[in-house]
């Protein structure tokens, strides 16, 4: 922890939030958005979280900057300057903000100082889990055994609420019939959009290995940073890039709406079925050391470890399907076809 | 000057936060309000993970972990893993409710043809 480092980070992330509210232009608003989310994954791994800032980098900053582009794409780019009037209503926001910020301030004094070992957050629950993870799971990344082991039954939901929020998506915006009642305007047109040889190209030769980086975040995640979270997400990426620089058309060739949601099913029941195949075992809910009666030549030590690489191939699974289901759905307005 | 130093991460997450609050009530586009969203989400994440920083303490990976178990593990040399494990599920849900923030921000614009917060209530 250097706090030099530390202080000037922080100073560009809140020059970032200045501008990323102020600016006119709302593309320019997602891209700084985006360098905003690259500082804060910076940030992180300064603080030692490794695996928080791996996943900021491919969601906060990938993905998100790329939903805020489709959604831009699909309704208009500027930020209308607004006449005078209004003016109460920020003074009114400028107010509040102040306020919790000063009630804030004045909470924070009987905060333990900063990055102090002895703070209480460090020592109830977590010096268990650094001590026995090995022993217990043998798998070196603790936050990945706390994540897919200890506290499995919340990663589970968490699961879930990825793809209730991709069935959200499709809920709002899916449309089935050609012309729904009112008329679209026209998408925002931000380049010519003429094929260009040299993105296609390389766009497509990159995405092989793009998801073969994928495929060993998701199986490496026990002893580097990394999980299913993360790979989904790459995953997910590699099709949105092929998305972006050819057609969603071929996009939807590859996968369509019918595989994607079934993908994402099958994702959340590779997870709870491994959690109930536990049951069925004889065991708790998501307890995987006795799936060592049904995996051959391992014992209960490392049957936890598997069965955590069981669960994270079922995160990666649906989490890569929802990405690119919200992403074809914003892109195309919900009609699935050009983009 | 030693309080100062042991706290001023705390003052800047809580101006992060203020500015996502401002944000999201002040700024009279839609998009703008779900970028204040997010700010206003990040600001809560790196507070959390911030609490699970410790001083000369590394990544929560244990060195030379694989086959033989070592003896002892220093709690005191790897950084609090419960915090980064909680938050880094929510980075992934921020990211589900960014896709369905901007979904209904479409919907809107579909029906109104508008982003902006008055225009749209005069139309209402």
């Amino acid at each position: 922890m250097i706090w030099q480092l530390d202080l000037s980070i922080l100073t560009l992330i809140v020059i970032c939030a200045f501008a990323t509210i102020m600016v006119k232009d709302l593309l320019s608003a997602a891209i700084i958005f985006g360098a905003y989310s690259f500082l804060m994954c910076l940030l992180w791994t300064e603080m030692g979280a490794v695996d928080v800032a791996f996943t900021e980098a491919s969601v906060g900053a990938g993905v998100s900057t790329v939903l805020f582009f489709a959604a831009v794409h699909q309704t208009t780019r500027r930020v209308r300057t607004r006449k005078s009037g209004r003016m109460l209503a920020k003074v009114f926001a400028l107010m509040a903000a102040l306020l919790t910020g000063l009630v804030l301030i004045i909470a924070e004094t009987d905060f333990p100082g900063f990055a102090s070992p002895f703070t209480p957050a460090s020592l109830h629950l977590s010096p268990y889990y650094i001590t026995q993870s090995l022993h217990d799971t043998n798998v070196p990344n603790i936050v990945t055994s706390v994540l897919a082991d200890y506290r499995g039954f919340d990663t589970m939901f968490e699961t879930a609420v990825i793809f209730t929020a991709g069935l959200a998506v499709i809920a709002i915006l899916r449309r089935y019939k050609r012309d729904d009642r009112c008329d679209l305007p026209e998408p925002y047109v931000i380049s010519e959009g003429y094929p260009d040889t040299i993105i296609r190209f390389i766009a497509r030769q990159l995405a092989p290995f793009i998801q073969l980086f994928a495929l060993y975040v998701v199986a490496h995640g026990h002893h580097s940073p990394g999980g299913g979270f993360q790979g989904g997400v790459i995953l997910g990426a590699s099709f949105i890039l092929l998305a972006i620089s050819y057609d969603s058309r071929m996009i939807i060739g590859i996968m369509s709406e019918r595989l994607n949601i079934l993908l994402g099913n099958i994702g959340v029941l590779i997870y709870a079925g491994i959690g109930f195949l536990c049951l069925l075992l004889g065991a708790n809910f998501l307890d995987y050391s006795v799936l060592s009666k049904v995996l051959p030549a391992t014992d209960k030590i490392m049957a936890r470890s598997h069965g955590m690489l069981g669960i994270e191939i079922g995160v990666a699974i649906a989490v890569m399907a929802i990405v690119i289901s919200i992403y074809l759905n914003i892109i195309s307005h919900g009609k699935y076809d050009k983009g | 000057m030693q309080s100062i130093i042991s706290s001023y991460n705390y003052w800047i997450y809580i101006l992060l936060m203020m500015i996502g609050l401002y944000a999201m009530l002040a700024k009279n586009n839609l998009v703008k309000k779900v970028i204040g969203m997010s700010i206003f989400q990040t600001a809560i994440i790196v507070f959390y993970v911030s609490t699970g920083a410790k001083e000369h303490a590394t990544i929560p990976i244990i060195a030379h972990g694989h086959g033989a178990v070592e003896a002892a593990v220093d709690v005191a040399h790897y950084a609090n893993p419960l915090p980064h494990v909680l938050m880094l599920t929510a980075i992934v849900v921020s990211v589900g409710t960014l896709g369905v923030a901007l979904a209904i921000c479409l919907g809107i614009h579909r029906r109104y043809n508008s982003l902006e917060e008055d225009e749209i209530q005069e139309q209402l």
